[in-house]
């Protein structure tokens, strides 16, 4: 019988999230068009040929090495991308995603991405193409909810701070608003102001969001009342402790 | 050191919604509470929102937040330059409290903390006496604006009146 990974322990459905992000396993639920995305990145003009840093690989003749010839390049390294990034931020009011599992998501499901993950925000480099790759699926998926993970480049404040009254998460540099019952972005990643409005659909609602979170939280699942989770972070945390104690020394 | 006003015995309280509140309701529920009789002095605390994009390769372009507006309160225009998260105040008593307590559940439609506790300084820091030295109004003690300059008079004098 063939290995399935099973990625995650627990019962909870906080711990089944956990699997689903983690194995890629994600719903779609919105849709954003390839210049949308490309216009809220802020790397280039939509429309516009990706940028290279050297010529395609094809071009280039590589080295022999049986490493290269074992291992298929991704697109962008196909083709000589630059190296660019995406960066999100999550909120600690019941967002999709987490830092750690955004990583998770990324590193499994993807090739030739650098996820970089810290407490309030997550960013991965890759080639400009797989890069676009991943933000995208990770933006049409249940990973992203509009109102409570923004893209912020710079400036990333506000994912630990209370939702303003509207529930779309604090940014200082109001890259995202609520308009009607869509959310829309005005500003690149990073704040610069883009040419016209895009569209990231419509917000979560408080229910379907505490539904879809990967957060352990006191007013939604604790995690305490996840046994099995509870069980292997007790091994985890006792093997990490002991792995290396010799008694007879 | 100047005169504090811990002989007073003022009651400090801080609103603390489960919320950030939008400019519109933090207005009226200020307004609300500067109609009270009793009400000593009173600051809003939240993030700050700054004019310009502080850091990234959009550095000192112009934000032009929301939230960065212009309230009216008591007849007089102030700048909010945070999102309002909490309003801490001193008031004369208890009695007071409740009425603040009241204002509090008809103007605010988010759930709130409402408590009692010592949020504003009642006697002169070090902080204080470096920016305003010694002999200083003992009700401004504690009333700064950690990134503000004094010369900017960020503390606004709502009923003058009252000062007498």
């Amino acid at each position: 019988m063939a290995y399935e990974p099973q990625y995650y322990p627990g019962a909870t459905s906080v711990a089944e999230n956990r699997r689903k992000h983690m194995s890629g396993k994600v719903e779609k639920i919105r849709d954003i068009s390839d210049d949308d995305l490309t216009l809220i990145l802020g790397h280039r003009a939509p429309g516009s040929d990706y940028p290279s840093t050297h010529p395609p690989l094809a071009e280039m003749g590589e080295p022999e090495c049986s490493v290269r010839e074992m291992v298929e390049p991704t697109p962008g390294a196909k083709a000589g991308d630059r190296v660019r990034y995406v960066q999100f931020v999550d909120s600690m009011y019941n967002a999709p995603s987490t830092p750690y599992f955004r990583s998770y998501a990324a590193a499994i499901n993807f090739r030739g991405v650098d996820p970089g993950t810290l407490s309030g925000r997550q960013v991965v480099e890759a080639r400009e193409r797989d890069m676009e790759e991943l933000a995208k699926f990770q933006m049409e998926t249940e990973m992203t909810c509009p109102a409570l993970a923004s893209l912020r480049g710079a400036t990333v404040h506000g994912h630990s701070l209370r939702l303003p009254e509207d529930g779309v998460m604090f940014d200082m540099l109001d890259r995202c608003r609520k308009e009607g019952d869509v959310i829309i972005m005005h500003k690149d990643q990073v704040g610069r102001p883009i040419d016209k409005k895009v569209n990231l659909g419509k917000p979560m609602s408080a229910e379907e969001a505490a539904k879809r979170t990967t957060i352990y939280r006191v007013d939604n699942v604790a995690f305490r009342d996840d046994a099995e989770v509870i069980e292997w972070v007790h091994r985890v945390f006792d093997k990490r402790t002991i792995y290396g104690f010799k008694p007879e020394n | 050191m100047s005169d504090t006003l811990s002989d007073a015995n003022y009651v400090q309280l801080e609103i603390f919604p489960s919320r950030l509140l939008k400019p519109e309701t933090a207005q009226n529920l200020l307004r609300e509470i500067t109609d009270l009789e009793g009400i000593i002095r009173l600051f809003v605390h939240g993030p700050r929102l700054p004019q310009t994009v502080p850091y990234g390769p959009a550095t000192g372009l112009p934000v032009n937040h929301p939230g960065n507006t212009v309230i009216e309160v008591a007849g007089q225009a102030i700048e909010l330059a945070v999102y309002v998260g909490s309003i801490r105040m001193e008031v004369v008593d208890v009695d007071v409290k409740e009425q603040v307590r009241e204002v509090c559940e008809n103007v605010l439609s988010v759930p709130f903390e409402f408590r009692e506790g010592n949020f504003i300084p009642r006697r002169q820091t070090v902080s204080d006496y470096a920016k305003r030295g010694p002999g200083a109004d003992p009700m401004m003690i504690g009333m700064t604006d950690p990134k503000g300059k004094l010369k900017d008079q960020p503390v606004c004098i709502l009923k003058p009146d009252d000062m007498e």
